[in-house]
């Protein structure tokens, strides 16, 4: 019983065998194909389902979901709770009527789960129902009515639990945990844990994907004292919270899914400080690492928030994972995230407590609803400012000229972005539309307000403008500027000319461009001083937005993979690329002009002044796997991940990656079932991917920050 | 040619600085292209798309574009790299280029963040010791921005320049190829008595040493040799650690380019068991 790593050691036991087994068991598949036995519940037999409104038939399904859904109790398993209905791996409330799916479920957040740690669902309820009371408008009342709703919903599936737990006569001490929590307060780790997981499993098991937080914050606290009064061993502590990541892989079912079948955002956040500013990293942070060490787990992605005062062991530990590849451990610059939040507003304290949605978009966890609008900055300079190169409308006397024309361009794309988000538009009517009282109840603001979390009940109301295709606008206006406007080698309309007719018969000049300019991602100033003015360009533009609604549109930088969709929709490049080639990734280097190493495109990268990237920039790392073996590969991390943090880099994702077994996988799927890669903010089985995306992750890692 | 994020040539990430020129004449040189002190041109026929650009500019004749594609004669090339720059694709290329200290030095100092209490600078080659001035004025102006520095060397120059080198170099990287005298002689074309002598001398001079012993099957990979190494590491009172490894054909790829007989061969790879015996073996003779 082997787990797949990429370092030339295997991975180190700690855990007992059954453990192990059981984790064996779920990382191939054996969980995730017992979904496909139910994939939803059926609401058809509900009187007169038609004429309910919106609401009352969440309502209905929730019921129907907790009360139908089958319950799964594993051999030995610790933990108690499944998300057992197939439709939620889709993204998908899981109940039908007339055999349709009815709504689909939401995404992109992280909840408030450590109230239900502290204060328990009883107490929960007890606010709610005050809240009640002070609202008098029925559609406010009828919302937070179905947030009590989903509560005793709860309470339904959980006594279903409690009862399966009894008669097996064999999980005594899951039965205990489960008696206490999660609707009484945690009073020791087990139950932290417990409570944790038998929430996160329930609203999973109604459809929605959300992201965990700041855990080894939430279990910290507890497992300190318990370890203090004795009460637990760290041994025995790891042991339980392994369950905790074993189980979390039970959506996973080996099959084909294009982006990857692990993409269920269930993000945790470790170390960093809290709210006093005080370093919180305990030993859960190092459980955490423990665990996904030994079992290779790539399904619960993690970003470590790393500062300028963080414990070298702590980096050590996390280039100790790092090293096995998977893609598991990604990194956070703090101190550079808490200077942009505060910018954008937030109080210290509240800032403090960031973790992320989706795959690494900053926000404030159990108070934010989210959502993001992707653009391709690429298309807007090919297809508008140079007017899909017809020569007869692109006029441009100087570099300069050029660039503010673009400028003017990019600032009608944010805009149109804004149309696109807003309150009011069609995206946002069609969002309220839809019932999510299970996500409402965990997140500050609805009861409050009476509105849900799509009607704008939360805290802050986030829709955040994502551009992406940076790194190949600024090669493009570089390899302009260096050949039309400095070298004068041909004028805008030949290059243009050239262009249209996608390099044909002009090969020597593409070579040129391709071969003698020095791109982003490799330290040239020049380059990276256009990328940088882009983004400073984009932040401005977005937060001028600030306050003409009651959203925020804090600005972003990702594709998230896009550049594979958007590359049939992309031309050829000056910087000497053919028509619909896969460009540059989040805000990485375009693939295969990157060749001086991972801290050349570290400093491309921190060039730009992050800070105003609110929502986030993500940079993608490369290595082989031979440049991280021994203690020589260790040192060189820990430099990385702390050069990363003093240049003022923001979101940076390392992967360690063997190109030649990428390919092997590529050939012979059925040889490597559970090979885990990074994708791009989260990761996925490398077979379960489609082709195009495993031809992105293979040609990222041909060259790429490699060396 | 400089060479940033390399993790194998001393502490910490480093940035490693290629001198060109040595005098050993290895028949296994690794870093062929540093060997000859002057300008070379590497020619990659796979990177060449026959634009003829390069026989456009050369006023030598030394490329020409025939029926079946570029041929480019060494013998006429005056080195003048005109050619070099008027390539498109990179086929043609300059193997070095002629920079000052301070340029080199803003090149390093760019990973400065990077670097840590343990990474920085180290120069190798060919023999940085064939510049003994240039390599210790880099070193010091290095030292002077509070870099680490390391040096790899052959140990094979004049030991009367040991102490000034020794006084800018954290670490000192000695690449020892034999300690057969004859076999040295035959193998690098030089005796390795001075380097021995320098050795000691450099340690008692130097508090950083580290010993990197290339093995060669059937050529120095016998037990003698690691005997040899052994009895020179407890003699030695600095030498931090010994590393042994296996010749690589790497080398011959950049000697195709630079269109020279390939340096060694395939067959005195040694293996990674072969590898692990002889580490094994090493510190038996150290701990007898």
């Amino acid at each position: 019983m082997t787990f797949d790593t990429a370092y030339q050691e295997p991975r180190p036991v700690r855990l007992s065998e059954r453990t192990r087994q059981f984790a064996y068991d779920s990382l191939h598949f054996t969980y995730g194909k017992d979904t496909a036995r139910t994939c939803a519940v059926s609401l058809d037999h509900i009187p007169e389902f038609e004429q309910l409104s919106a609401l009352d038939k969440y309502n209905a399904a929730i019921f129907e979901i907790v009360t139908k859904a089958p319950l799964r109790l594993c051999e030995g398993e610790l933990l108690s709770g499944a998300a057992t209905l197939g439709a939620a791996i889709d993204h998908m409330v899981p109940a039908t009527y007339g055999g349709k799916l009815l709504w689909r479920s939401v995404s992109h957040l992280t909840l408030g789960f450590e109230r239900v740690l502290t204060k328990g669902m009883n107490h929960i309820k007890q606010e709610l129902q005050e809240a009640l009371l002070r609202h008098t408008a029925p559609e406010k009342i009828q919302l937070v009515a179905s947030m009590i709703h989903c509560i005793d919903c709860l309470a339904v599936w959980h006594g279903r639990y409690l009862e399966a737990l009894r008669q097996s006569g064999e999980h005594s001490e899951a039965l205990a945990h489960l008696q206490q929590v999660p609707f009484g307060p945690a009073t020791n780790f087990f139950e932290a844990v417990q409570s944790l997981w038998f929430i996160f499993a329930f609203t999973r098991l109604c459809g929605n994907w959300p992201g965990i937080g700041r855990m080894d914050d939430m279990l910290g606290r507890y497992l300190t004292e318990d370890l203090q009064k004795g009460r637990v061993s760290l041994a025995q502590a790891r042991e339980y919270m392994a369950h905790f990541f074993i189980k979390g892989c039970e959506w996973i079912r080996g099959t084909s899914y294009g982006t990857g079948d692990a993409q269920h955002y269930q993000n945790i956040v470790l170390s960093g400080v809290d709210e006093q500013g005080v370093d919180l990293t305990n030993e859960v942070t190092y459980l955490v690492l423990d665990i996904v060490e030994e079992l290779g787990i790539s399904d619960f992605p993690l970003t470590v928030r790393v500062n300028r005062h963080t414990d070298p062991a702590l980096l050590r530990r996390m280039a100790e994972v790092i090293r096995h590849g998977g893609g598991i451990v990604a990194v956070y610059n703090e101190d550079l995230i808490l200077e942009a939040l505060t910018a954008a507003g937030h109080e210290l304290t509240e800032a403090r407590t960031f973790a992320n949605a989706g795959c690494w978009e900053v926000q404030i966890p159990g108070k934010t609803y989210f959502t993001y609008a992707p653009f391709d900055a690429l298309q807007v300079l090919q297809h508008t400012t140079l007017a899909a190169y017809d020569t007869r409308r692109v006029h441009a006397e100087s570099y300069e000229a050029l660039y503010r024309q673009y400028q003017a361009d990019l600032q009608e794309a944010v805009e149109a972005v804004y149309q696109r988000k807003n309150y009011g538009s069609a995206f946002w009517n069609e969002r309220a539309a839809l019932p999510c009282s299970v996500v409402s109840l965990f997140t500050e603001g609805c009861a409050e307000a009476g509105l849900s979390y799509y009607e704008g009940g939360a805290i802050y109301t986030i829709a955040s403008p994502h551009i992406g295709g940076v790194p190949d606008v600024a090669n493009s206006l570089y390899a302009i500027k260096k050949l039309v406007f400095e070298e004068q080698k041909l004028s805008l309309a030949a290059l243009l000319e050239i262009l249209q007719h996608n390099w044909e018969g002009h090969e020597p000049l593409r070579q040129y461009v391709r071969h003698r300019y020095t791109y982003f991602g490799n330290d040239n100033d020049e380059v990276d001083e256009i990328a940088a003015r882009i983004l400073h360009d984009f932040a401005g533009m977005c937060h001028a937005l600030q306050g003409r609604s009651f959203l925020s549109f804090p600005p972003g930088v990702s594709t998230f993979g896009r550049q594979i969709e958007w590359a049939p929709l992309r031309l050829a490049s000056p910087h000497g690329h053919h028509k619909g080639a896969v460009l540059a990734g989040n805000l990485s280097p375009t693939p295969g002009t990157d060749c001086k190493g991972a801290t050349a495109a570290i400093r491309s990268y921190c060039k730009a002044d992050l800070r105003e990237l609110t929502c986030g920039a993500a940079l993608d790392i490369h290595l082989l796997p031979t440049l991280v073996a021994n203690e020589e590969g260790m040192e060189a991390l820990v430099g990385l991940l702390q050069g990363f943090v003093t240049l003022g880099g923001f979101f940076m994702q390392i992967d360690v990656v063997d190109r030649a077994v990428l390919r092997a996988a590529q050939q012979h799927p059925e040889q490597f079932p559970t090979l885990a890669v990074r994708v791009s903010g989260w990761n996925a089985r490398f077979v379960t991917l489609h082709k195009e995306w495993q031809d992105m992750i293979i040609a990222r890692a041909e060259r790429g920050a490699l060396l | 040619m400089i060479q940033r994020f390399c993790m194998h040539d001393g502490p910490g990430i480093r940035t490693v600085v290629f001198f060109k020129g040595c005098r050993l004449n290895c028949v296994w040189c690794h870093n062929p292209e540093t060997k000859g002190a002057g300008q070379e041109i590497y020619y990659t026929p796979s990177q060449c798309i026959g634009c003829g650009a390069c026989a456009a500019v050369c006023r030598h004749g030394a490329h020409v574009l025939m029926p079946e594609g570029h041929v480019y004669d060494r013998s006429k090339c005056r080195l003048c790299e005109v050619c070099t720059h008027a390539c498109p694709t990179g086929a043609l290329e300059a193997v070095s280029r002629l920079m000052s200290i301070d340029e080199i030095l803003s090149e390093v100092m760019r990973d400065k963040a990077f670097y840590g209490e343990q990474g920085g600078l180290t120069i190798s080659g060919g023999e940085p010791m064939m510049h003994p001035s240039a390599t210790i004025a880099l070193l010091q102006a290095a030292k002077e921005q509070g870099l680490t520095t390391a040096v790899e060397t052959s140990g094979y120059f004049d030991p009367a320049w040991l102490p000034s080198l020794c006084r800018h170099t954290d670490t000192l990287l000695w690449d020892l190829k034999d300690t057969d005298p004859t076999r040295h002689q035959n193998n690098t074309g030089a005796s390795n008595r001075r380097i021995l002598d320098s050795l000691t001398l450099a340690d008692n001079l130097h508090p950083h040493l580290v010993l990197r012993c290339i093995l060669l099957r059937g050529i120095n990979d016998d037990d003698a040799h690691i005997r040899a190494v052994a009895a020179l590491y407890r003699q030695l009172k600095h030498c931090q650690r010994v590393e042994f490894f296996s010749y690589h054909p790497m080398g011959s790829d950049k000697s195709e380019r630079l269109g020279t007989p390939a340096p060694g061969e395939p067959a005195w790879m040694v293996s990674k068991e072969a590898l692990t015996e002889v580490k094994s073996a090493f510190w038996n003779y150290v701990n007898a």
